[in-house]
This record gives structure tokens, C-alpha cells and sequence, in this order.
């Protein structure tokens, strides 16, 4: 009897620790992982997206529309970064009035936008016009003249390198970052731009400059045409008595200075340094576009850059710009105002502010056009970037954000089924979940309205992967949690595993000692 | 005979291209390709009697800056509590040497992380860039996929770990699993890893994330010393290893052709009395050709504009008209004393 309370006693022990116990312990010290849709996330294949557009092709006959056609068909096919859905059409007598009576190109778009529609985003035309001065003719708007089917090699050439931008494209969904990438700042839903004046002696200059106004008009207007990609606040800032030695060589010359300043280009970066330590950008949590106007004092005037070959700058205006970080232009006095008693220098603001819009297109995204034979771009003479370069600007970004939401993605899924101790709270789960939805509506194809998708995509598997709480516990590894608990219970574990045996032994009826026989 | 000639043509073939073949690393891997440099300053030890370690950190921050690094892309983390410490007979400076003629603390420091902030929660954070969002980001780790980023860690510590504030530890496996979330996350290009502790080599076994070149001032069952002791100020001043790597540094300016290789031998057994522990198999290029500001000195790349806008029309912005009609708030003091609760007869 007193056996049988003696292992049903030791029995309970067994229940209670082991059956009751143990599985208790499992389960409070998991960890807390939201489920996350692996497979769905490793199925993304970053290098496959492209971007879709459209191309509408008028000829003044059928021959030349098809040949124009398959010569653009025949180029674009293999291309894996964008597909190209071309329409052809023959003009209308009307269209083709038009285009021979009116000589100058500007009216010419002028006069056709009203039988065209050229305010529709990523479509883009290809219009002969007879007796052009060169082989292709492309503006402002999203129209492109050529002369006549001769001019099918330079057509594909212009769309490639200019208007579509397959380069840029595949750079901006390749792992390695290309020059284009490099220098534009990462995507992001909202950046500033601060435009900083430099005034280093106000005590022997006064200097004549509206910044608000200047950067509302001129920056204004140029960044309204990119509202639909990202949100900017617009800043401007005097800064006096911040000095800078550029380590300046007199030369002199002929000229109503007698001399210039030279300095050379390696010197510049150090400029750089000195702005950061006052221009006070770092505010706000968002990327600054800075743009700093050197003022150069009377003493140290006119500065002229020479590049790391030794070669002069010619141009009228000195600027420089930095990738991902801003630019500058530094602004001589002219030789007369300096020769006064009361000095007094107002800097040409559209000569400036033109300088600054070159810089931030450059940083936005917008990239230099090569020269093509044979081809003619109209030179930009307002702020605001010409329409097809927006559209060309959205299906980048649009590839780009892509791209990088699913490859975070990936490495998140990959990082979090490494280490399998992270805890994975409901923020990160519900971010990811977003993230993989938007990607999964299609915001890979097409450009346009899928660049909101792109962007969204984009912030979510940001948020994921930076959530601060992926880190909340400074999680445990395993040797750790099981390094705390078996001190603790192994010792009482010893005698209730021993003691299993014996209960077998019981339950089964069998003898439990061994009895003495004679 | 044709086999045999077919022998003789695969045989000299063969001597051929392995006596051609490279030895030499073609010149586009040696070049390096990074855009920007930061560097990581980490002094993880508190209280007087650590000056040096102080010390050593503020020095290297002083040649990094002197290289050209500027303070945005510095990060500087250091308990701070040296230069006005009551104990210090030099008050409000820091100097890494019992000479005492520079002052490494000076009036321009800028210090982002001090205090108790200097903590391992923060450490990683900084790293992975999983801060908490109201972080200014004077204290973010604003790399990209471009950067080449100098990390530096001196303090107190163990095998496979680093003690951090004398209260908390940072191990091996979290700091290499906290690289390998750098490099999933592109911030970086490469790593210039230095640490100066005891049995430090300890600290870099465990890496596993590419493009990283380690090197430590002692390994695994080794101490690492201090040099001297200033006996003015009654402290051990500086720690052998970087005396010496500050000594190398001296001799280094923006354009100087020193390569990593004679970094990493900088300090012999002889003068450090400990052994010098490198890892470079993480590393892709050849050491002995990188030059050493590819870490130490700053890269900002300046383009010329040479197409400026020409604009031909003065632009102006349509004002959203914002209908504020401001309502004039009367404002006055409250009363001084509540009047109205006593009864005036």
C-alpha cells in the first residue's frame, strides 16, 4: 500500500513536471513571430520587371509609318527593361497642312497639340515633318519630328538614349549602382531644399538678393512638375561671416579686373565640409538638397575654376555640384561695383537660379543627354523639365523603388528565418504584408499610376526592414535561453527521470525489487 | 604522331597559361569604387582610470578629421566623462601623450553619443539603422551602398566579447550578425575593422559578411598594454597599439600612396608585446594595393556644371491663396492674487 502511494506520488511528480511542465515551458519562452509570407517573398525575382509605355507613330503615308515601325520594333524587341506597344497611323490632311505650312517647330507642336493628345502621360509621338534641318527634331513635349525613313537609325538611337533612357533604366534595377544612380539621391517620398547664401565679409558688401522669392519661383516651379513622385519644403538661409580659403593663384590677364583667381577643382570638396558645418541641414529627418551661393568678397574677386587637367573654366557662371549632397555656384562681383565707396552687388538671379535647376535635375533624377548625330535637341529655356523627361523620371523611379522593396524584402525573409530567435511584432508583420500586397497588384509593369504603387511598396519594406523593434529584446540565441533554465531544473529533473524506470516497472505489474530467492 | 603532336600543343599550353595566368589581379578589381566615407568611433569604457581609452579614440578622431572626414560623417561615441571629471589636474582637455602638446578633446569635438547612451542597444541599432524614429540624424549611420565605412573599438574585453559601460556586453556573434545586416541592407561598401582590447581577435572570428578587413591589437589568450603613464595627470595616457598606428598616421596626408598592407604592420611584437591579429580572406582586394585614404581620407566626387540652365522667362509659382483671416486673441495676466474670493468691506 505504502508502495502504491509511494509511485503514484512519484507518478504525479512525472505528470506535473514532464507531461504538464515542459510543453508549458516550450510554449511561453517562444518567441512571438508574426507569420510572414515566405514563399511569396522568395518567389519575387528582382531583375525581372520592366516598364511598359507607349509609342504612336505618324507618317504622312503607309510605307514610311510601317517601315519607321519594324525598324523601332525591330530594336526594341530583345530589350528585357521595356516594352514598347507602337501604334501607326498616316496623318490626316489636316495634321499634314499644318506641319508644311508652319516652318517654326514650337508653333508647329503648338498648332498640333490641338489634334494630338500630348498631356497624356508616357505616350509618346513620332511625327515626319518634311524638310527638317536635321535628321530628328525633339522639344519640350512629347513629340519627336523626323524628316523622312532615312532617319530610322537616328530615331532609334534618339528613343533609346533619350527618351527611354535604357541605360539609366538598367541601372536602376541592377545590383550595382551605376554613375546615373550614384549621383541621384535615393528615392524618397519627401526631400527639403535649402538654398544657402554665403556672405563671408557683409561688413564690405551689401548684396542685393530676394532668396524666398528666388527659391519659391525658380525652385517652385520647378519641382511642382514633380509633385506626383515626392513632397518638397522649400528653405533659404543667409550665412554671414563664414569664411573659406580656397588657396586661390592670382593670374593676371587683360581684362577689367586685370586678374583672376584661380582654383582648382580638388580644393572644392573641402568648400563642401566647410558649408556642412553651418548650414545646419540636418534639422529635419529628411534628405536636403543643398544649394549654396558663394558670395566671393571684392579682395579675392573674380574666382574662375580650373578642372584636375588644368584647364579653365569658360563659361560665365562657376558652378559645381556634388552627387547626393548638393551644388554650388560661386558668384563674383562685377570690377565696378568693387570700386565704389558704397558697394553694392546684385547677382544675376536667372543666370544663377538657371545653374541650381541644371544641379538639382542632375540630383533628381534627370540625367545629361549625349549628342547624337544627326539628331537636334531643343535646348531647355525654362525651369520646369520637359514632359517626356518626367515620364522617362517616373518609370526609373518607378523600377528603382521596385526593385529595392523586393530585394528587402528578401533579405529580411532571409535574416528572419536565420536568425530564428528576432522577435517579429505586429507592425513588422502587417508592414510586410502591405509591402508584399502592393508588389503583388502588379506595380512592377507600367509606369504612371503604378509609380504611387512603386513608392508605397517601396516605404513599406523600408518600414519593415528599419522597424526599431526588430531589435526590442536584443534577442536571445538558443545557447542563452537554455544556458538560464537548465541550471535550474536539471537538478530536479535527475531524480524524477531515474525514477521512471521504477514506475514502468509498476504499472506494467512487474516485480519492482528484485526478490531475494534462496 | 598526330597524338603525340596533340600532347605537346595541350602541354604547352598548359605551361603557357600557367606561367601568364594571375598572379597579378587585373587593375579594375584593385581600384576601389566607394563614393563617400564615415567612420565609427566606439570608446566603450567609463570611469578615470580608463583615460586611455578615451584617449585613443579621440586621437584617431582627430586624424580622421584631419584626413578629411568631415564631423556629419562621424560618429562618435564616447562616455565623456574624462574631460571634466573632478579627478582631472588638466581640466577640459583630454592629450594622448605624457609630452602633452595636443590637446585631443580641443573646443571642436563633437561628441554624438555620450554619456550612458553609449550603450550595446544603441551600438547595434546605429548599425543596422533600426534607431527609433525620432533619432536626429546627426546620430544615424547614413550610409549607402557606396560608402566605405572605418569602425573602431577600444575599451575593455574578453573572448568573444566587448564589455560596454562596464555594465552590459557586446558578443562576437552579435556584431557579425549585426554586419551581415549591413550588408543585406547595402550600407555598405567596405569595412575597416580595428579594435584595441584584450584577446580583441576574438572579436572579428566571427564575421561572415563580404568585404570586410579586420584587424586587431591582440589575440585570442593575449592582453593588450598600455604604453606609458603621464605622472601629471596619474593615468596610463595611451594604449600601445594605436600610439604606434598614430605614429604611422603622422605621417599621412590627403594624398599620401601608404597602403593598407603596412597598416596592418604597424606594430610589431617587439614594440606592442602582443600580436597583432589581421583577417583579411573577407577582404576581395589585395591589401598591399589599397591605399590607405581609402579608409582614413574622404572622397567627395565634384562635377563642374557645364550646362547651366538658360532661362529665358522669369518663372513664377501659383500661390495657393490661403484664406487665414487672423482673429485677434486678446491677451492679459491672469490676476495676481484671486481678489474675488476675499471679502473687500
Amino acid at each position: 500500500m505504502y508502495q502504491s502511494n509511494r509511485m503514484w506520488a512519484s507518478a504525479s511528480f512525472v505528470g506535473v513536471l514532464i507531461i504538464i511542465g515542459m510543453p508549458l515551458w516550450w510554449k511561453t519562452t517562444e518567441v512571438y513571430r508574426v507569420s510572414l509570407p515566405y514563399e511569396k517573398i522568395s518567389s519575387f525575382k528582382p531583375l525581372s520587371h520592366f516598364v511598359t509605355t507607349e509609342l504612336k507613330v505618324l507618317a504622312n503615308d503607309d510605307a514610311t509609318a510601317s517601315k519607321i515601325v519594324s525598324e523601332i520594333q525591330k530594336a526594341f524587341a530583345e530589350s528585357d527593361i521595356i516594352k514598347i506597344k507602337i501604334e501607326k497611323t498616316v496623318m490626316s490632311e489636316r495634321q499634314q497642312h499644318i506641319l508644311r505650312s508652319v516652318v517654326d517647330m514650337e508653333k508647329a507642336v503648338e498648332e498640333l497639340a490641338s489634334t494630338l493628345d500630348l498631356d497624356q502621360e508616357n505616350i509618346f509621338h513620332v511625327v515626319q515633318k518634311k524638310s527638317l534641318s536635321h535628321n530628328i527634331w525633339v522639344g519640350n513635349e512629347r513629340i519627336m519630328f523626323f524628316d523622312d525613313e532615312k532617319a530610322s537609325e537616328t530615331i532609334v538611337k534618339a528613343l533609346d538614349g533619350w527618351i527611354y533612357q535604357t541605360s539609366v533604366l538598367r541601372g536602376s534595377r541592377s545590383d550595382t549602382p551605376d554613375q546615373a544612380r550614384s549621383t541621384r539621391f535615393p528615392p524618397e517620398s519627401a526631400y527639403h531644399i535649402t538654398l544657402s547664401i554665403v556672405h563671408p565679409r557683409p561688413d564690405t558688401m551689401k548684396v542685393v538678393w530676394n532668396a524666398a522669392e528666388a527659391v519659391e519661383d525658380y525652385i517652385g516651379s520647378f519641382v511642382d512638375e514633380l509633385s506626383s513622385l515626392h513632397n518638397f519644403t522649400l528653405k533659404s538661409q543667409w550665412l554671414h561671416l563664414l569664411d573659406f580659403d580656397f588657396q586661390a593663384r592670382e593670374v593676371k590677364e587683360v581684362s577689367e579686373w586685370g586678374r583672376h583667381f584661380a582654383v582648382r577643382q580638388d580644393r572644392l570638396s573641402l568648400l563642401l565640409t566647410r558649408l556642412e558645418e553651418r548650414a545646419a541641414t540636418h534639422v529635419s529627418e529628411l534628405s536636403t538638397i543643398n544649394l549654396a551661393l558663394y558670395i566671393v568678397p571684392c579682395d579675392k574677386a573674380p574666382i574662375i575654376i580650373y578642372d584636375n587637367e588644368g584647364r579653365k573654366n569658360p563659361l560665365s557662371i562657376q558652378a559645381f555640384m556634388s552627387p547626393k549632397w548638393g551644388g554650388v555656384v560661386i558668384a563674383s562681383p562685377p570690377a565696378e561695383q568693387c570700386s565704389q565707396q558704397v558697394r553694392e552687388f546684385e547677382p544675376s538671379v536667372g543666370q544663377i537660379m538657371g545653374a541650381f535647376v541644371s544641379h538639382l535635375r542632375e540630383l533628381l533624377g534627370i540625367t545629361k543627354k549625349d549628342a547624337i548625330e544627326g539628331a537636334h535637341l531643343e535646348p531647355s529655356r525654362s525651369v520646369s523639365p520637359r514632359r517626356w523627361e518626367v515620364d522617362a523620371l517616373l518609370r526609373i523611379r518607378t523600377l528603382e523603388q521596385v526593385t529595392s522593396a523586393e530585394r528587402t524584402l528578401q533579405s529580411l525573409a532571409q535574416l528572419l528565418e536565420e536568425i530564428s530567435n528576432i522577435v517579429i511584432n505586429d507592425e513588422v508583420g502587417a508592414s510586410i504584408a502591405a509591402a508584399v500586397s502592393e508588389l503583388e497588384a502588379g506595380a512592377g509593369e507600367g509606369a504612371g499610376a503604378d509609380a504611387a504603387r512603386a513608392g508605397r511598396a517601396h516605404a513599406h519594406a523600408q518600414r519593415a526592414f528599419t522597424h526599431p523593434g526588430l531589435l526590442a529584446l536584443l534577442y536571445f540565441p538558443d545557447d542563452q535561453k537554455y544556458a538560464i533554465y537548465i541550471p535550474l531544473f536539471l537538478p530536479i529533473m535527475f531524480p524524477v527521470v531515474l525514477s521512471l524506470r521504477i514506475l514502468l516497472l509498476w504499472f506494467m505489474g512487474k516485480p519492482v525489487h528484485k526478490e531475494k530467492t534462496d | 604522331m598526330a597524338f603525340t603532336n596533340l600532347m605537346l600543343v595541350f602541354i604547352f599550353n598548359l605551361l603557357y597559361l600557367s606561367l601568364s595566368s594571375g598572379i597579378e589581379i587585373p587593375e579594375e578589381f584593385q581600384k576601389s569604387n566607394h563614393t563617400n566615407n564615415w567612420a565609427v568611433l566606439v570608446d566603450t569604457s567609463r570611469f578615470w582610470f580608463n583615460y586611455r581609452h578615451v584617449a585613443n579614440v579621440l586621437s584617431i578622431y582627430r586624424s580622421v578629421k584631419r584626413l578629411g572626414i568631415p564631423d556629419s560623417q562621424i560618429i562618435l561615441m564616447i562616455s565623456d566623462d574624462m574631460a571634466c571629471n573632478p579627478r582631472n589636474p588638466r581640466p577640459a582637455t583630454i592629450f594622448n601623450s605624457a609630452h602633452e602638446q595636443i590637446n585631443v578633446y580641443g573646443d571642436d569635438v563633437e561628441v554624438d553619443y555620450r554619456g550612458y547612451e553609449v550603450s550595446v542597444e544603441n551600438f547595434i541599432r546605429l548599425l543596422t539603422g533600426r534607431v527609433p524614429p525620432d533619432t536626429p540624424r546627426s546620430k544615424q549611420l547614413l550610409t549607402d551602398e557606396g560608402s566605405n565605412i572605418l569602425i573602431y573599438l577600444t575599451g575593455h574585453g574578453g573572448d568573444g566579447f566587448l564589455k560596454f559601460q562596464d555594465s552590459e556586453e557586446v558578443t562576437s556573434q552579435e556584431l557579425a550578425d549585426a554586419l551581415e545586416q549591413m550588408w543585406q541592407k547595402k550600407r555598405y561598401n567596405e569595412i575597416f575593422f580595428i579594435i584595441d582590447t584584450c584577446q580583441a581577435s576574438s572579436m572579428y572570428e566571427k564575421f561572415y559578411s563580404p568585404n570586410i578587413l579586420a584587424t586587431a591589437s591582440s589575440l585570442v589568450g593575449e592582453d593588450s598594454l598600455s604604453h606609458h603613464v603621464d605622472s601629471a595627470i596619474g593615468v596610463y595616457i595611451i594604449d600601445r597599439y594605436t600610439y604606434y598606428v598614430l605614429e604611422f598616421l603622422e605621417n599621412v596626408h590627403p594624398n599620401s600612396q601608404r597602403t593598407m598592407s603596412e597598416f596592418l604592420a604597424v606594430c610589431p611584437k617587439s614594440a606592442c608585446l602582443s600580436t597583432v591579429g589581421v583577417r583579411k580572406d573577407l577582404f576581395h582586394r589585395d591589401p598591399s594595393k589599397v591605399p590607405i585614404t581609402d579608409f582614413f581620407g574622404s572622397v567627395r566626387p565634384v562635377i563642374l556644371t557645364t550646362d547651366p540652365i538658360n532661362i529665358v522667362e522669369t518663372p513664377k509659382r501659383k500661390k495657393k491663396t490661403e484664406n487665414k483671416t487672423k482673429i485677434q486673441v486678446k491677451r492679459d495676466y491672469v490676476p495676481q492674487f484671486p481678489m474675488h474670493l476675499v471679502q473687500v468691506t
